[in-house]
């Protein structure tokens, strides 16, 4: 068994799962809304980088920039839709997954409709070079996606960590109660929440396109996995987040190699449930160690 | 009921010219198709501080939250420093909180209502929403840390790692930190050992209100007993006693 082939697409996906995982962790803890528009917002900003490489520029970062950029738009335009009519209305949880749910539906039904169903693909925006080291690979793809989803998941965590408005957000997401005693408006606060993971999603969908194809419904795998890691993580904890997208990363490597990919989502959803039977708070109870309110 | 009269109270020779903080006419509010607070008035002077006190259950948690519209649906006249901030309103609790509070309201709420995995430092910042505050939030920290000095070693711990005391001293200098017009302190010994509560009631009335005014919800009295300006009890509801300052007055005056 190939040990460096396991290690790469382990690190591989847990950095593009990881991302969304975290984006879906952070909506659903600060603003109470489980976003399952998130596999449009994918979605659409992979088709908005399509564009951008289509007629503006190809150039690698300037295609990342767009697609970034599209999804925070999406995000922007599902929280105008989607949360702000119905935050404060009775039953929001149950509420907001169906309106975000028919977002989802409604919103790939359009983007078959005006680009096709044939599946698009972008330029490849880390150049196409390669380096070899003894036993080892490392391709511009591969290094590519690493570095940006691990260099911009930084940036976003340190942002949160040190200004004003993440202050405002890590609030939220610890008590949404006590957030608004303290003065901090939900509905500005839902826009940056919205827009920021929805700039997670754009990055992992042009990351992700660098391995397969921009599709009306390129999204909805990418969701259900990053929903899984989230719910495998805890829900609401950054770090619990990493650590799923790690553990199931290794887990869809392993599985591919030894008895096939097509059996990945079997396998996964075993691991979830082992590790929730044992820990229903997710992998952020082991690491928890505040106690709660 | 005991009561010292001080140079804050209205009619005695007046240091600093009387302006209404606070003016609520006939407030109702509740949750769902329960009534907790029946047409409620109630007049709050700057420089005033109030107790009010009443069993478990009675309102004045309500009373409070309704001020802040964080009940259930609410109706009747709020005014916060001459403006406006009561509505009408059937659901959408704390859709306007953040609104009030610019407006010059500070919430210190019953229980603990903190940020369980936020450090002091961080909290005490979540406190000073408004923009001035902000700006200065250094200067404010070192005035709270004055007020609550064992909060000083514990700026770098997370909320959720406190003790019971400790975490009202955080929620309590966290709704210090903005130059608020008006405090409302929700049962600030509640739950915590007697001398502790007695330490945490010291603190509050130590703190210099100047033009604001404070509202200390408590069903301890005998701690509020000569050292608020103002006692006023609250029944299923309703406010009983000395809900006016003139009315205030007149019982002094008979008694």
């Amino acid at each position: 068994m190939d040990i460096w082939f396991i290690v790469s697409n382990t690190i591989l996906l847990a950095c593009i799962y990881g991302t969304l995982a975290i984006g879906i962790s952070i909506t659903w803890s600060s603003l109470g809304l489980l976003n399952l528009a998130y596999g449009f917002i994918f979605a659409f900003a992979g088709y908005g980088a399509w564009l951008f490489a289509q007629h503006v520029s190809t150039s690698g970062p300037a295609v990342l920039a767009a697609g970034i950029l599209a999804g925070a738009l999406g995000g922007v335009i599902i929280c105008a839709v989607g949360f702000i009519p119905i935050h404060d209305k009775p039953n929001f949880t149950i509420r907001g997954l169906i309106a975000t749910l028919a977002i989802n539906l409604i919103g790939t039904q359009f983007l078959l409709w005006w680009f096709g169903p044939r599946s698009k693909s972008l330029p490849e925006i880390f150049g196409n070079w390669s380096l070899s080291l003894p036993g080892m690979v490392f391709t511009a793809d591969k290094v590519g996606n690493v570095v940006t989803s691990v260099l911009i998941l930084a940036i976003v965590l340190r942002w949160m960590q040190s200004s004003r408005r993440g202050l405002e957000i890590r609030a939220m997401m610890m008590n949404p109660h006590a957030a608004s005693i303290v003065g901090i408006g939900v509905r500005r606060t839902s826009f940056y929440v919205m827009g920021i993971t929805g700039g997670l999603a754009g990055l992992a969908a042009v990351l992700l396109s660098q391995t397969y194809y921009i599709s009306p419904f390129g999204g909805l795998m990418p969701m259900i996995k990053g929903v899984s890691i989230a719910l495998c993580g805890g829900l609401g904890s950054v770090r619990g987040a990493v650590i799923a997208a790690i553990v199931l990363g290794l887990n869809e490597a392993l599985t591919g190699i030894s008895i096939g990919g097509r059996y990945v989502l079997i396998t996964q959803f075993v691991v979830i449930i082992v590790i929730l039977l044992l820990r229903p708070r997710g992998i952020a109870g082991l690491l928890d160690k505040a106690r709660e309110a | 009921m005991n009561i010292s009269v001080s140079n804050h109270l209205p009619g005695a020779p007046a240091r600093q010219p009387q302006r209404e903080v606070l003016n609520v006419k006939g407030l109702s509010a509740g949750y769902g198709p329960v009534r907790v607070i029946h047409d409620l008035d109630l007049v709050v002077q700057c420089g005033e501080r109030i107790g009010i006190v009443g069993l478990n259950g009675h309102g004045k948690s309500t009373l409070f939250y309704a001020i802040a519209g964080l009940t259930g649906w609410q109706r009747g006249s709020i005014k916060l420093n001459g403006r406006e901030v009561g509505r009408t309103r059937s659901q959408g609790p704390g859709r306007y909180t953040h609104e009030i509070v610019r407006a010059g309201l500070a919430l210190i709420p019953q229980g603990d209502e903190i940020f369980h995995g936020l450090t002091v430092e961080e909290h005490l910042d979540s406190g000073a929403y408004t923009a001035a505050a902000w700006r200065d939030r250094a200067a404010r920290k070192l005035r709270i840390l004055e007020i609550f000095p064992p909060l000083r070693k514990l700026m770098g711990v997370p909320v959720g790692r406190l003790s019971g005391g400790e975490r009202r001293m955080v929620s309590i200098g966290r709704g210090l930190m903005t130059d608020a017009s008006l405090f409302l302190v929700d049962e600030p010994s509640l739950g915590l050992a007697p001398k502790i509560g007695k330490s945490v009631i010291n603190a509050l009335m130590a703190v210099e209100l100047g033009n604001a005014a404070m509202i200390i919800a408590e069903q301890n009295v005998a701690l509020l007993e000569g050292r608020v300006d103002r006692v006023i009890g609250m029944h299923v509801g309703k406010l009983k006693g000395e809900a006016s300052a003139a009315l205030a007055l007149n019982v002094y005056r008979k008694a």
